[in-house]
């Protein structure tokens, strides 16, 4: 019986057909799901574009450098939520690199065997803590602690420099910092180990070989080889932090305004959409949201094609 | 024009009695229809709970209510994925007219306070309208500000920064907290004006009253806003304000229904304001609100959702409200709300 249905499928005329619709089938079905994918961004884009047409029109690009946000005079301006992102996500992402590649270099390098996985298993699962969690988490432990230590020791040492003075806050750029940090960490440290993990063993050996210390051997070996791969990582840490809203809201005290200091509130492009959308009072306000939508659209298509582009250099240039 | 109130007054009682007890009858026979689902101000939701036990029970109707802001409710109502929205700011132009045909009726009424966190000092310290404006404008900065302790002889204030936390979100109790600055300060009505989303300069901004009042509990020398009942329930200080007669008083029942008998006549479109009321009555606390349902002329659910509305205006269920800190609606605000409920139709 099992003889015989090998048979009428190794029939050549019968494979040929089946096979031809099979893969007809399986392109139809892929391409079908890809252009899903394509669609929805499409979609999403222009009904963003759409919405933010009225704002574009009457603002123009000086929409960008305009600090205005008035709900009663009906003035909107993205220049102090373009700032808020821009340094929550650049100090987040200055923390969390150094931080994200030691715990790479841990656990593919240095730590014992044994520890490896587990660890690289708990940094992982820190990714998965949704995003309301840790700002809640940023709220009522974070947010505390940062007002009681972090800003009080911050200033004691670097209190000459503007951007650690001023009056300490639970609330702040500072809290929306460090939430951001870790949340980028495990992205940014699960992707680095994935990378370091696939550094030739030939190199590695060949610099311990001729004498190098470990040290010398990651320095010259390991992160060379890497480095363009860890920099785009940090790149999509940073297309997270930017894109981030719900946590942010939380922590960052919402309030509009370029200060010196980050220990005063801000507010960021998305928390601003996020908190603001659904009570705009006027249509140019909710066409203004959309307005800070398409430039953070923008500005993450533009990080993820930043990051496409140096993977895909790097790959050409190993051949 | 008294008398002739107060027989409609009473018409409204009695038809919230037959509302009651003509869905009573009809509870056993449940139909598709019976459901009403709403969402809006957070302000009203204690109350709105209230309503649902005791007339979803009574009349066998199964009411959804979500607490998303008032900001919140008028959108999603603005959209029909709710029947009904709730706001304790009234439409403004530019919302109802996305809102295509709606109706806003005015349904409770209560009162916004002006809660702080200063150690080492009493409850209900006094304050005025002017001062908080200035607070909120940023030009007194320090509990310890001449003005302020003169206001409160016999008590030691903190030489202590001033944390004003505000709503972030579209927040009615923001509207009526401004509307209220707004026509106590002229540099607040300029700088500001009366909004559901102020613009503020200084202070941090939180989402919903929880949102504020949580940065309240946690940071020494802040103020916030927030509506009666959840300054009580959550034990927080507020100030007495000085109303127009000259007299620190505190929201409640009493306070907000003297505020509230100001009001002669109702505007067609029930926008009431009650701030700031004159001097006629001495009792008067100044930041009180009228709170809106906002439901489309024409809904799918007329019936269920009139019935139920006439039973929120109706002495039934404004008698809920008292443990709460909501005043009975006034008789001409009544009459007035239920001559909007007529407007509704089965659409």
């Amino acid at each position: 019986m099992a003889a015989d249905s090998t048979l009428i499928v190794l029939d050549s005329s019968q494979r040929k057909r089946s096979d031809r619709l099979g893969e007809r089938g399986f392109l139809y079905v892929t391409l079908a799901a890809t252009l899903v994918a394509v669609g929805v961004l499409v979609a999403i884009a222009v009904k963003v574009f759409d919405l933010a047409a009225p704002a574009i029109s009457k603002f123009g690009v000086g929409f960008l450098w305009s600090q205005d946000w008035n709900a009663v005079t009906n003035r909107f301006g993205a220049l102090d939520f373009i700032y808020g992102t821009a340094v929550s996500s650049l100090v987040a992402l200055a923390i969390a690199a150094p931080i994200s590649i030691a715990i790479a270099l841990f656990l593919t390098e240095l730590a014992p065997k044994w520890l490896r996985t587990p660890v690289g298993a708990l940094v992982e699962v820190l990714s998965g803590i949704p995003s309301v969690v840790i700002g809640l988490w940023g709220i009522l432990v974070l947010g505390p602690i940062v007002e009681s230590q972090v800003e009080p020791f911050l200033n004691s040492f670097l209190g000459w420099i503007p951007l650690f003075s001023g009056r300490y806050s639970p609330v702040g750029l500072l809290p929306a910092i460090l939430v951001l940090t870790i949340m980028i960490t495990p992205i940014v440290s699960s992707i680095s180990r994935e990378l370091l993990s696939r550094v030739p063993k030939e190199q590695i050996e060949g610099a311990l070989a001729i004498g190098a210390t470990r040290w010398e051997m990651i320095r010259g070996v390991m992160l060379p080889y890497v480095g363009p791969g860890i920099i785009a990582a940090l790149i999509l840490g940073v297309g997270r932090a930017v894109g981030e809203a719900i946590a942010v809201t939380q922590v960052i005290g919402t309030t509009a305004g370029i200060r010196s200091s980050l220990f005063g509130p801000a507010d960021t492009l998305a928390s601003r959409i996020a908190s603001q959308y659904q009570g705009a009072v006027s249509n140019l306000q909710v066409s203004s949201l959309a307005y800070l939508a398409a430039i953070l659209l923008v500005l993450s298509l533009l990080f993820n094609l930043g990051a496409q582009l140096i993977v895909r250099r790097v790959e050409r240039s190993r051949g | 024009m008294k008398k002739r109130s107060f027989v409609l007054g009473a018409a409204i009682a009695a038809l919230g009695a037959l509302a009651l007890s003509a869905t009573a009858g009809a509870a056993t026979t449940r139909k598709a229809d019976d459901s009403l689902l709403g969402g809006g101000s957070s302000f009203v939701s204690p109350l709105v709970s209230q309503w649902i036990n005791d007339y979803g029970t009574k009349a066998g109707v199964n009411i959804t209510y979500g607490p998303i802001g008032s900001g919140a409710g008028i959108a999603a109502v603005t959209a029909r994925t709710v029947d009904f929205g709730a706001s304790d700011a009234p439409l403004t132009a530019d919302q109802a007219t996305a809102c295509n045909g709606c109706v806003q009726i005015p349904w409770a009424l209560s009162a916004t306070s002006i809660a702080y966190n200063i150690p080492g000092v009493k409850n209900n310290l006094k304050i005025t309208g002017d001062l908080v404006a200035k607070i909120y404008l940023g030009t007194i900065t320090k509990w310890n500000d001449a003005a302020i302790t003169a206001l409160n002889p016999g008590v030691t204030l903190p030489d202590l920064d001033i944390t004003p936390v505000y709503r972030s979100d579209g927040s009615g109790t923001s509207y009526n907290f401004t509307d209220y600055l707004s026509k106590v300060s002229t540099d607040f009505a300029s700088a500001i004006g009366k909004t559901t989303q102020p613009p503020f300069k200084v202070g941090v901004g939180a989402r919903g009253s929880a949102g504020v009042s949580g940065i309240v509990a946690k940071t020494s020398g802040s103020l916030t806003y927030v509506d009666v009942a959840f300054a009580l329930k959550n034990k927080l200080f507020f100030f007495a304000v000085k109303n127009q007669a000259g007299k620190y008083t505190l929201p409640g029942i009493k306070q907000i229904v003297a505020a509230a008998s100001t009001v002669t006549s109702v505007p067609a479109d029930n926008a009431l304001s009650i701030v700031d009321p004159p001097k006629t009555n001495v009792d008067a606390y100044p930041i009180g609100t009228f709170t809106w349902i906002i439901t489309p002329k024409s809904s799918k659910k007329a019936v269920t959702l009139k019935k139920f509305i006439l039973y929120a205006i109706s002495p039934f269920g404004q008698k809920l409200g008292l443990p709460l800190v909501f005043a009975p609606l006034p008789k001409v605000v009544a009459v007035a709300a239920s001559k909007t409920v007529a407007q509704i139709t089965q659409g």
